[in-house]
Formats: structure tokens, sequence, C-alpha cells
């Protein structure tokens, strides 16, 4: 069976990840009828459909077999790619984070800053953390009875801690948000750089790269003042890292800085705001975890199951392969679908229930494999921070209107949760 | 019972510690599972990586 363009338009259509059902009842459709097939939207290259949980993980597994940066990771439009190769002379990439790179080049660039975001060693970072989380709470409780979780609380929150990680002060936190929002939602006309929806491929790549080489601006300075004056921060572990005895390239060093000071935070910030979203549309979980935080874990693996921040990467077959019993040929392009596989009902039971003791909860929301989130541990370290710091204070939550949902196809969440409160 | 104490190994990808210890229920690994009863063709739980590339670690 092939799939449908009308479903192949959906699972790349920013509005249906900002629909949420829409996106969701197309993945579970595919999962029914054709989880592992080709779809060819209008105006894109054809590429392979991976909605399965296992699937997701054969493919993550085989580094080797399926790279990650032989053609685009994040999944283009023809024009648009086309547009990058001539502006980044034939490379698919605007940046060469790790997201973008194959071995050796990526364990050698991983090692540089991997260690520090080990778990024993973020145990230091800790009670910083718990001061920050502290401080927004309180922020929180000003508010009086109302406010806006996401852009209050959890938009802040994860960005504070990683600037500090990464060293960048307190005053350029608004600037490093407004710019990762202007690159995660640069389909959405409310956090683009041109403030209208973008319909045209090329429009949006230029767009896209003027924010990346704002980015590149700023962390160029961090980069000499770092090489200059080491401190005990992440910027100055990338400045000074060494690939092969040498300093790592510039781009691949401005690539590491923004994809640390972007999906460093962002994708935190989503899973903490869909976590209260969904905890004041079930109060039974809100009042289960209110009286026993050993659930907080539990709450964290089902918050970020549930939200999967990022929607997929794409793969790149560099060899003819077979996969669940589909001839994959070299060259295939690959899209790992996180939020299908995170709902994939031969692994969770009742996917679509939000439950805080769901066990096991062995979500792929971190991916798998060599490239799983480098941040996963600091990830879950600030979450399990705040729950237990907001628990600890808050009585009721209910939602005081409707929340929204970004409008982008690759790392998103929510936009807008306005929630109801009482706190002590 | 073997008096060797406990020991903590991680994986060099990802970061999932195994503690003999505590062992990893979940995984079918009961408490005090010594690393060298783990059969050689298990896999990291959190990302897939072989048991060979775990290093023993302090805590």
């Amino acid at each position: 069976m092939t799939i449908s363009t009308e479903i192949a338009n959906t699972i790349v259509d920013p509005t249906a990840y900002a629909d949420g059902d829409r996106v969701d009842q197309a993945f579970a459709q595919l999962r029914r009828e054709a989880p592992l097939e080709v779809a060819q939207p209008d105006g894109f290259d054809p590429f392979w459909v991976v909605t399965r949980h296992a699937d997701i993980l054969e493919v993550e597994r085989q580094n080797e077999l399926f790279h990650n940066g032989d053609r685009a990771t994040v999944i283009t439009t023809i024009e648009a790619d086309k547009k990058v190769r001539e502006m980044m002379g034939g490379s698919p990439h605007l940046v060469r984070s790790l997201v973008q790179m194959d071995n050796p080049d990526h364990f050698a660039y991983r090692k540089i800053t991997q260690g520090s975001l080990l778990p024993q060693n973020l145990k230091a970072l800790e009670a910083r953390i718990r001061e920050i989380a502290r401080g927004f709470i309180d922020r929180m409780a000003e508010h009086g009875d109302r406010c806006d979780f996401a852009r209050d609380v959890a938009f802040l929150y994860p960005l504070h801690v990683i600037m500090e990680v990464l060293g960048v002060p307190e005053s350029d936190e608004p600037r490093m948000l407004k710019l990762t929002q202007e690159l995660f939602g640069n389909a959405d006309p409310d956090l683009n750089r041109t403030g209208k929806s973008i319909t045209d491929a090329g429009e949006g790549v230029d767009s896209i790269q003027s924010v990346v080489m704002d980015f590149m601006m700023y962390f160029n300075a961090i980069t000499e003042d770092r090489r200059a004056k080491p401190r005990d921060d992440l910027a100055s572990l990338i400045a000074n890292g060494k690939i092969n005895g040498e300093p790592m390239g510039h781009l691949e060093a401005m690539s590491y800085y923004i994809i640390a000071a972007t999906a460093g935070h962002d994708t935190t910030s989503s899973t903490t705001a869909g976590a209260l979203w969904a905890l004041a549309e079930n109060p039974d979980q809100f009042a289960r975890v209110k009286a026993d935080p050993s659930l907080i874990p539990g709450l964290i693996e089902e918050s970020i199951r549930w939200v999967t921040p990022v929607k997929h990467f794409m793969r790149t077959a560099t060899a003819d392969a077979e996969l669940a019993g589909k001839k994959i040929a070299k060259g295939d392009w690959m899209m790992l679908s996180y939020p299908s596989g995170n709902r994939d009902e031969a692994v969770f039971d009742d996917p679509f229930s939000f439950k805080v003791d769901r066990t096991p909860n062995k979500h792929v929301a971190f991916g798998y494999g060599a490239h799983i989130c480098l941040g996963q541990h600091l990830a879950r370290m600030e979450m399990r921070v705040l729950w237990e710091e907001l628990f600890a204070r808050l009585d009721s939550v209910e939602l005081d209107g409707t929340p929204t949902r970004m409008t982008a196809n690759f790392v998103c969440g929510p936009k807008s949760v306005p929630i109801r409160f009482k706190m002590h | 019972m073997s008096a060797e104490p406990f020991k903590v190994w991680q994986c060099r990808t990802c970061g999932y510690i195994y503690d003999e210890e505590q062992g990893d229920p979940g995984e079918g690994l009961a408490p005090g599972t010594r690393w060298a009863d783990i059969p050689a063709g298990w896999v990291c739980p959190l990302c897939g990586t072989p048991k060979s590339d775990f290093d023993m670690i302090e805590l």
C-alpha cells in the first residue's frame, strides 16, 4: 500500500502539528494500514515514514547503515533543499552540529561535552537549579491565581538553566529565547522573523539563515572570550574543544553552541508546559502526584512521551537494506516519527491517555542509539526539581482558556497554557 | 553469596547507570545481579549500546 497524498501532506504540515489531533489521527491510520511505506507530499522528495516504535529503534541502532548527515536531517521541500545546497556549497545543512554528523566525527565531537552532562557530574548543579526553580515558582505565585504557565514559567526556567550552564549572561536570555522561537517557529507567524505565514520555500530558508547568522555573530564573540579566558562552563568546553588535536572548525563550533542554546531549553520547556496542560485536564493524575511525590519520575517520563517535542529526524540509507520486510534502497530518505512511535499501540497500552504511573514507559522521545539526546539527564533533573518544588506549593490547577501549540513540524510544543491555580 | 562489593557500570553512549546492588527489575535484572552474570548480548535499555561499551565507574 502507498501513502495517500492527503496523509503525506498532513504529516509534514506544520498546522497539523498545531492542531494535534489531526497529526495523531494521520499517524494512527498509518500504524494500522501502512506502518512503513513511502510518502511523497506535494513539493517533497519521496521518503519512508517509519511509524512503529520497534522500527524506529532498529533504524537508530544502526548508525552506519542509516546516516544522519547524507541528506537533510529535517524534512525539507525540494526547493528549500536546492536553495540550502546552493548557499552551503553542496551541503544540505545550514549548520553542522552533532545532529548532522556521523562517525567518526559524531563520536569525537560528542565526547567534548558528554562527560559534563552525565548524571554524576550534574549532581553538582542540583542545588543551584533548585534555587532557580524556586525563584520561578515565587514569580508564578506573584501572578495571583492566574498565569500563562507556558510563557510565564515553562519557557523561562529551562532557558535560564541552560544559559547558566552554557555561560550566557542573564541579560541575553530574552534574545536567546527570541532567536530559538524564530528558528523552531519559522512556520508560525506569531513566532517567526517575518511575522507572517511563510509559503515560499526560498523565503523560509532565508528566514532561518538570518536567525542562524545572528546566533553565529553572538557566539563568535563568546568563543573569542572563552579562548582568552576559559571558565567553568559549556561555552569554554566548546571554544577550547579539540578534534584530533586541532581546534574544532568554525561552523562546527558555532553549530555546537546553537544546538545547546536552542534544543537545550526549548524541548524541556515544551515538555514542562505540556505536562501541566495534561495535569490540568486530568485532575485525577494531578491528585495522585500531589498525594505521592514518588510518582514525579513517572510524571516526567509520561510528559516526555506525551509531548514528544522533537517530532522527527530524517535518516538516509547508506546501503540497500531490509527493514520490517521492506526493501530500503541505498540513498533512501527516512522519516523517524517520534510522536507516532510514542503512541504505538503495540508498545503502549491506551497510548492516548496520560498516566503518571505508566510502566514501562520506554518512549523514544530522546531518540535511541548513538544520537540519543545529549542533554537528557539535565532535562530530567530540571523537570524533577521543578515538580518537587511546585507540587510542594500547588494545591490545584485548571485550564483558564484554550491552550495552543506552535505551528511547526520539527521541534515544537505548547505555545500558550493559560491556567487558574491555588498555591500556598 | 559473593562478598565482593557491588559495582556500578555506566553506558559510554548515553550515561545509563547499572548498579549491581539495585539491579534493574524493569529490565528483568534482579537486585544483586552481577555485571558478569548479564548476558553478553544484553544492550543498554536507554540507547541500545552493547554491554562491551560500558565502563565501571565510582559514584
